[in-house]
């Protein structure tokens, strides 16, 4: 009797055993010779690199199917997933420049791809490096933190923040909306996520207006400022404004705290690595792509297919839904040699942790930016950090990768 | 297989061959043009992959389309024959062709 491979693969991403490891599971899936079906969300996931970047790539494979389907079947498809009566995730969240597709998203992204250039952000290094000493040195007279509460959870809201426009004092506030509306995204979401996305949405809209006015009266050098008169051209609407503000705060929010703390933890875990950045600071650079390589901290998305599409030696009918599991891709080793080594030195490094496609993250630069000067900084001002706790614990679920906490002592050099 | 030049921002030149319909970025990324990052893959959405052409080569690759204008406006050191590697498609007429790289992509 032969047995099925894909039968013993057991995909559970709310278990406590695959928060701690999921790269085992993504092997196994790995190791099937065609694309393995998740029954659970009717979906398939794709785990070998050539096959992510395949569909990635594929014009026709969108992460929004709602020009091909019916005002019923889209109904019908929202309450399936319990996305529906929740009016104000509907309107500001379910669509937005990430959701959209074709001419609406290359008009959407047209408008604010230039804030994001490598040029624009590198004008927020002075800003990014100001903020993070002073906050090491609040930070360090303590000998044992919370990197993930104490340090990371601080830094990337403020920084998107100001690029944005928000006073920095509202940071905790984005931090505590863009966690309620990112959760609601996990396969495993609960009615009670559900209420919490929808009124963080309705507060977050809210926020938004209040200081759309204010800019309205009073333009900044700010995103804000220049989307309001993006809007006064023509170039979007209201709800579009109000939907992109929202969609840059959240896409820059919680991402780079989990791979601020999965990074450090990877250093921490590595210690030969760790020494080698300190010995060549010149590696930040590499050493930054492979913490998003090593733990990318999106490591699962969707796309749907609007024609009949072989992927991966199967054919799929027009319709199927599609599981691009970044992080599986990541540890592919027909790209990368070695995969589950952690390399500071590692180039090329041609990771998919910031997607692919016409979808390819947006704030790629600014998340570098800021691992790159905060892991510098953390360097080059302690001359020991180490883990408080052995296992820190990671985050359940499939669409986020970062630890709950990370606990480390650190001594000033 | 026709054969293309990356010339490297030290000067060193690396050599492939190419088949019709791959990209020139593909081609890069094949032969191990690490300055060339396609950090999207070939979606004309990032801008990694900028590559500069001679002015006579320049005239004879197929025209760039609008979205790559645009985005070829926020590469670094834009030139008047710049070009985004992925949008360049390799086609018979291209054997012998030299492709300059920058150093740097971000």
């Amino acid at each position: 009797m032969t047995t099925d491979p894909a039968a013993e693969i057991d995909l559970a991403p709310h278990s406590a055993a695959f928060a701690v490891n999921p790269y085992a599971t993504y092997a196994a899936m790995r190791a099937l010779e065609t694309p393995y079906y998740w029954e659970d969300a009717n979906t398939w996931m794709l785990t070998k690199i050539a096959d992510v970047e395949a569909v990635a790539l594929n014009k026709t494979m969108l992460r929004n199917n709602d020009d091909y389907i019916s005002a019923e079947d889209r109904k019908a498809q929202q309450r399936a997933i319990n996305f529906h009566d929740m009016p104000f995730h509907e309107h500001y969240v379910q669509v937005n420049l990430l959701e959209s597709e074709g001419a609406t998203h290359d008009r959407l992204r047209k408008v604010v791809f230039r804030e994001f250039t490598p040029a624009m952000i590198a004008r927020q290094r002075d800003a990014i490096q100001t903020f993070v000493d002073g906050l090491l040195d609040e930070l360090s007279e303590q000998d044992d933190i919370d990197f993930v509460s104490d340090f990371a959870a601080h830094v990337p809201g403020h920084i998107i923040g100001r690029v944005l426009g928000v006073p920095d004092e509202d940071a905790p506030k984005l931090r505590h909306w863009s966690e309620e509306v990112v959760r609601y995204f996990d396969p495993g979401r609960g009615n009670a996520d559900k209420a919490r996305a929808e009124v963080a949405t309705k507060e977050f809209y809210e926020y938004l207006l209040d200081l759309l006015a204010i800019r309205e009266t009073a333009p900044q050098d700010d995103l804000l400022s220049r989307l309001i008169a993006h809007r006064d051209a023509g170039q979007l609407s209201q709800d579009e404004l109000i939907s992109t503000a929202m969609l840059i705060l959240m896409a820059g929010h919680g991402s780079t705290i989990d791979v601020l703390g999965s990074g450090l933890h990877s250093l921490l875990r590595f210690p030969d690595q760790h020494q080698r950045l300190r010995d060549d600071p010149a590696l930040i650079k590499t050493a930054v792509q492979e913490m998003f390589r090593f733990e990318s901290p999106l490591p699962y998305f969707h796309r749907f297919a609007t024609e009949d599409t072989e992927v991966g030696g199967m054919m799929f009918p027009a319709g199927t839904r599609f599981g691009l599991l970044y992080g599986a891709a990541n540890r592919d080793p027909v790209r990368f040699q070695h995969p589950d080594s952690f390399d500071v030195g590692r180039a090329p490094n041609r990771h998919m942790a910031f997607g692919g496609g016409g979808h390819f993250c947006l704030g790629n630069h600014l998340a570098r930016l800021d691992m790159d000067v905060i892991f510098s900084t953390i360097n080059a001002r302690f001359s020991s950090v180490e883990l408080a706790e052995a296992t820190p614990e990671y985050k359940r679920g499939l669409s986020v990768r970062g630890p709950k906490a990370l606990r480390i002592r650190w001594q000033r050099a | 297989m026709i054969k293309l030049t990356f010339v490297q921002a030290d000067g060193t030149q690396v050599e492939t061959d190419a088949s019709p319909g791959m990209s020139v970025m593909q081609a890069a990324v094949n032969a191990g043009v690490d300055a060339i990052a396609a950090e999207c893959g070939g979606a004309c959405a990032c801008g990694t992959c900028h590559c500069v052409l001679s002015q006579d080569w320049f005239g004879r690759v197929a025209a760039p389309e609008a979205d790559e204008v645009d985005m070829l406006e926020f590469v670094i050191d834009p030139q008047p024959t710049s070009r985004l590697s992925c949008q360049v498609v390799v086609t018979e007429d291209m054997h012998g062709i030299t492709i300059r790289v920058p150093a740097s992509q971000v």
